[in-house]
């Protein structure tokens, strides 16, 4: 009997943790849209300059470590490609493999990912020690409304860093893969080039950014709410700036995932 | 005295974390002008009335009337257009680390008002100087000494020159001259401005300086209200202890202490369903 219950109360428990996180996070999204999109309207303006310096931290400064992975990613898969494809004498599909990767698929996970640990963590560290410290409490008594304050500027700033990001990311991926093609592989750069144009479609442009759109709400949100969690002191920022990449991670591959099966029959 | 004299009045307010209840049916008058203290020994619920007056937290039941009108009744707008006239020091001064001391002091001249870049300057260098920080305009909130940080929260509380002010705690953690310097500071900014200042604190030399007239709390209810001398000759036996600063039995201490925090514990459990792993991931 007892081990009945147990059952049960686990599986309850589970199921009414994981809806009031819902509940919560829902309560996040609506607010969040309410400050950027409908508050504006009313006189009630966007931080630009904080949007701004935000802009340059997650998309700026995160571009050289996101270029450098992206393009040995692209040589690696160039050459992982080449050691299968050269046993079929197919080596000139390399070109057709490592450009349709990784613009449906390497550039915008890669990207999302490489941006969680920079920046999503980032923002679950910064909400949380200001939570810490009882600075959320003071813009609330001062009357500024922390989603206005922190999370619109940080919001708006990830939904035009990220897919600018992984459009960027592409490029330097197809190039990686160029590079080592063309110069270890031994093929005609012309060639390669020609492949890649003629393999890639605008279906695989929109597939990709689409997908990394829904990678920055992931990584905004996750990190937000994450750090308004925290609890404690450091010890519990720490935790949930842990969380936060690991749960970040966790909805983006769960989200790829969803659009990658969408697009496929689409 | 009529109801226009008191500037905020709290009605049987109950407040609750989870099931445990934290303050119990506490009604208060707190006059215009004047400098109200609330005392009590640690975890007797002071901070958190405190966080209730500032609508940290809603009250599980009961008023309170800031000016005759119902704050907890009020919609999320009105309820920001009265923050804007009242103003909170915390413990930890909780100035905003990521900008400059001129910039915290600043910034809700910035983010409630349409005033001149110049103006806002000038108005912050008042307030600055005022509580004597003039000079340390571009220093980080990390810069600056605990007793300094206290200054500065209180510049910026004072910002938007607001009607009422509430302090939590302002000598915690300074040493004597410093918190002397706090309590000259609160003194000094209720005779300048006529404010009306709402003092949590369990300080009895600061109680002495700056109150008016004080409440005393015990495990979440009132024990007695009046002038400080009033209080100090209240024949309430918590009044006597406290004022008179004898022990409590530590025997009775010890097991009162391991219940509250059983009780705690599962107050939390109760009022968070949501803790660890609460969404996938992990």
């Amino acid at each position: 009997m007892s081990m009945v219950t147990a059952v049960f109360g686990w599986t309850g428990r589970i199921s009414l943790n994981g809806l009031y996180a819902a509940c919560r996070v829902c309560l996040l999204v609506v607010s969040t849209f309410d400050w950027i999109l409908v508050r504006p309207l009313r006189g009630q303006g966007l931080r630009v300059r904080s949007t701004l310096l935000h802009l340059v931290e997650f998309g700026a400064h995160s571009f050289p470590v996101v270029g450098l992975v992206c393009f040995l990613v692209g040589a690696i898969m160039a050459m992982q490609a080449s050691y299968q494809l050269s046993r079929f004498g197919a080596q000139q599909f390399i070109a057709d493999l490592v450009s349709v990767a990784a613009m449906r698929e390497l550039a915008p996970l890669m990207t999302a990912v490489l941006v969680t640990g920079r920046c999503g963590s980032a923002i679950a560290a910064e909400i949380g020690s200001m939570k810490v410290a009882e600075e959320i409490d003071a813009l609330e008594v001062m009357g500024i409304h922390p989603i206005r304050f922190l999370v619109a500027p940080k919001f708006l700033a990830m939904l035009i860093s990220v897919p600018a990001l992984t459009m960027l990311a592409t490029f330097v991926m197809i190039g990686g893969g160029y590079l080592l093609a063309t110069a270890v592989v031994g093929i005609e750069p012309g060639l390669y080039l020609e492949r890649t144009a003629n393999a890639l479609q605008m279906k695989d442009f929109s597939t990709g950014l689409v997908k990394s759109v829904f990678f920055a709400l992931v990584i905004c949100w996750v990190g937000v709410y994450r750090g308004f969690q925290v609890e404690g002191g450091a010890e519990g920022v720490g935790r949930m700036t842990t969380s936060s990449v690991v749960t970040s991670i966790f909805w983006i591959v769960v989200v790829d995932m969803m659009f990658t099966v969408f697009f496929y029959f689409l | 005295m009529t109801n226009n004299d008191y500037i905020i009045q709290v009605r049987g307010l109950v407040a609750k974390y989870g099931e445990t209840t934290v303050l119990e049916d506490i009604n208060l008058d707190i006059r215009r002008g004047e400098t109200f203290v609330i005392l009590g020994g640690s975890g007797c619920g002071k901070s958190t009335l405190l966080r209730n007056l500032v609508g940290l937290m809603r009250p599980a039941a009961g008023a309170i009337l800031f000016n005759g009108e119902d704050f907890t009744a009020m919609s999320e707008d009105q309820r920001t257009a009265v923050r804007k006239r009242m103003g909170m020091c915390f413990q930890g001064a909780a100035l905003l680390n990521s900008m400059s001391l001129y910039d915290n002091v600043a910034l809700p001249l910035r983010e409630h008002t349409k005033l001149k870049e110049s103006t806002i300057e000038i108005m912050t260098r008042i307030k600055l100087d005022l509580v004597g920080l003039a000079g340390y305009e571009d220093y980080q909130p990390s810069e600056l000494s605990g007793g300094m940080k206290k200054r500065a929260g209180i510049a910026r509380a004072m910002a938007m020159d607001p009607e009422m002010i509430f302090y939590d705690e302002p000598s915690a953690g300074l040493d004597p001259i410093v918190a002397a310097g706090v309590d000259m500071l609160i003194r000094k900014m209720q005779n300048t401005f006529n404010l009306t200042s709402v003092v949590v604190t369990h300080e009895l030399a600061s109680v002495e300086l700056i109150a008016d007239r004080a409440c005393l709390l015990k495990a979440g209810r009132i024990v007695a209200v009046g002038a400080v001398a009033e209080l100090k000759a209240h024949s309430h036996p918590f009044a006597r202890q406290f004022f008179g600063r004898q022990p409590e039995d530590e025997s009775a201490r010890s097991e009162e202490f391991v219940r509250s925090l059983m009780q705690g514990e599962q107050a939390a459990h109760r009022a968070r369903p949501a803790g660890r792993g609460d969404t996938t991931g992990e």
